[in-house]
């Protein structure tokens, strides 16, 4: 698919191509859908300043919506994995951290702060970045469903001193949770170098030049990026 | 961009509006001071239970029962003294037989009203709370059912009156010093009005607590092994008790541990949590800044 841009200085022509499924969207956007609420009603009973809707009715009321989001947020990972086995394999082996993402790191602040391209080395269908929000997402839901179940039916049948250490995790993974959250959002909407990334989680492509710049590891494949990469790295000595 | 002015990338009104962010957010769920540090003063309300003088007749028991319109509570009637089995959602006084290493006698269970209270400090509505008089106050409007107060209670107190297990609709529910009685000026809490041995009796902290030495020091002169519960346990208690036994005997704890997981929660791991929002929000915000300036949306692909 190729779709012209008109500005008023040139044209620029895209050719998109494909990078999620419509599974893997609904599911982030499901997980989305479920996510924001739970926050915010947690946060009711959470934050002091918001104690007037803590109280009675109201707070019965967002009580009532973080049980009705947590059963969708806690079923979806499981049902969507049900359905589509081998991109749990995928899944694990794209997210998996590895040696090569301290290179990621390294160059981070360059890149995310100056827009230097050039250091930044070659990157998978995720990179080390989207694989951190990732992992934490991941380990964050199983603390959630780990300390909140137990905090849902628990009381009275497990030990109170078990529960009160529940609550405290429960607080921890909100606090890990929301704080990657915020910066997931802002890289996904509003950083200039990540402009892609809204695009394809909504319509499921990504443009091949994007993809060759940001996922060459995914574009090429790990062997042909690494040498491009190495190519390039050699001509920038040169000059 | 041009020469000097694109090395200051962040101007310095710009870092300290974002200093002032960040602090602003970390400090937004700072606590207002709860009463935690605070000693329990002479001149509050409390009660103080004798059980060498407690003949078991349970009047205090009935007396809470008519007086907060509570319900009667059906209990298997296995030949023990003790009907129902404990404090719940619907009996917040209770007499119970205790066998302790030296012999048989009752004790009245109630809410202790802590002056460092874990149920207050856990409490996300302001339900529970210190009442100026002194005693834990529990205004069941405020109450939105989460249970953290049944969770964290040293003494086990508080229960939820459940509606509905599954979304969670309740209430808790414990003794309240009578508030409604003492709020209104029409008397003392009825389980200490009504005995009619003077077992439980209500009056100023301070002078209840000279009562209670003057007792220990008698019931000692015979020999007891008597000693005061209340007088420092979690910062003070406003249930004050003779015991003739360790604690442990009666199934209080010698110090009531939960107060210091409470705060650990509420002033540790939350106020680091806001730090965190804040820290990541300003710094955010500055990136987002720095950001818009050095990379030109037109020169990336
Ligand atoms: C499997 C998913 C989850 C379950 C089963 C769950 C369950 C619960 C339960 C039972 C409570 C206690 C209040 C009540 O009884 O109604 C609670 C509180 C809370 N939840 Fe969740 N939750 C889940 C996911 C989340 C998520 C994703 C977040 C935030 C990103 C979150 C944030 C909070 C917060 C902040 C509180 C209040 C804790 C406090 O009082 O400080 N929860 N949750
Ligand atoms: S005994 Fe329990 S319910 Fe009563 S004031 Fe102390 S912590 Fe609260
Ligand atoms: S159940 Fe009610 S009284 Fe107990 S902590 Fe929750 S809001 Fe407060």
């Amino acid at each position: 698919m190729t779709v012209q841009l008109r500005g008023r200085a040139e044209a620029v022509t895209i050719q998109w191509i494909p990078k999620y499924t419509f599974l893997e969207r609904l599911g982030h956007w499901l997980h989305t859908a479920t996510f924001v609420p739970l926050a915010l009603t947690g946060m009711v009973l959470y934050f002091p300043f918001l104690r007037p809707l803590a109280q009675g009715e109201a707070g019965e009321f967002f009580r009532l919506v973080h049980r009705v989001a947590a059963v969708i947020f806690g079923l979806l990972p499981i049902v969507y994995y049900i359905f589509q086995p081998r991109r749990l394999l995928l899944h694990i082996r794209e997210f998996l951290p590895r040696k090569e993402d301290i290179g990621w790191l390294k160059a981070a602040p360059a890149y995310y702060l100056l827009g230097k391209h050039e250091v930044m080395p070659p990157q998978g269908r995720f990179n080390a970045g989207e694989k951190l929000n990732g992992l934490v997402m991941m380990v964050t839901w199983a603390v959630f469903g780990l300390t909140g179940i137990p905090m849902w039916f628990g009381k009275g049948v497990i030990p109170p001193e078990l529960f009160r250490w529940l609550v405290v995790f429960h607080d921890l993974a909100m606090i890990v949770a929301v704080c990657m959250f915020l910066v997931h959002l802002y890289l996904a909407v509003a950083h200039p170098l990540m402009w892609a990334g809204l695009v394809s989680m909504r319509f499921g492509v990504t443009s091949a030049e994007y993809a060759a710049e940001h996922h060459a590891k995914w574009y090429y494949g790990p062997k042909r990026a690494m040498e491009i990469w190495e190519e390039k790295k050699r001509e920038a000595a040169h000059h | 961009m041009n020469g000097e002015k694109s090395r200051v990338n962040i101007s310095r009104r710009e870092f300290l509006g974002l200093s002032a962010l960040g602090l602003g957010i970390s400090l937004a769920g700072a606590r207002p001071a709860v009463a935690a540090s605070r000693a329990a003063a002479p001149d509050e309300v409390a009660i103080l239970y004798d059980p060498v003088k407690c003949v078991g007749c349970k009047a205090c028991q009935m007396a809470c029962k008519r007086w907060n319109k509570l319900p009667n509570e059906s209990t298997d009637p296995l030949g023990i003294y003790e009907s129902p089995r404990g404090l719940s959602a619907i009996t917040w006084n209770i007499i119970k037989l205790r066998r302790t290493d030296v012999g048989w006698h009752f004790f009245n269970y109630q809410c202790m009203h802590c002056t460092d209270a874990a149920c207050v400090e856990v409490c996300p509505t302001g339900a529970l709370h210190h009442d100026p008089m002194g005693f834990v106050a529990l205004d069941r409007d405020l109450c939105n059912g989460c249970g953290y107060c049944t969770q964290f209670c040293p003494y086990g107190v508080p229960h939820l009156q459940v509606e509905n297990a599954l979304t969670g609709a309740a209430k808790s529910a414990k003794c309240t010093f009578c508030q409604d009685r003492l709020r209104a000026g029409i008397g003392g809490p009825s389980c200490a009005e009504v005995c009619p041995v003077g077992a439980l009796q209500w009056g100023k902290r301070g002078e209840l607590l000279e009562k209670a030495r003057a007792r220990v020091a008698e019931l000692q002169a015979k020999g007891m092994n008597a000693r005061i519960y209340g007088e420092n346990e979690a910062g003070g208690l406003h249930r004050l008790s003779i015991l003739l036994d360790e604690p442990e005997q009666y199934g209080l704890p010698s110090v009531p541990k939960t107060p210091g997981l409470a705060r650990f929660w509420q002033r540790v791991v939350q106020p680091l949590g806001n730090v965190a929002f804040g820290a990541a929000l300003a710094g955010i915000l500055g990136v987002f800044l720095f950001v818009r300036r050095k990379i030109r949306m037109e020169e990336v692909r």
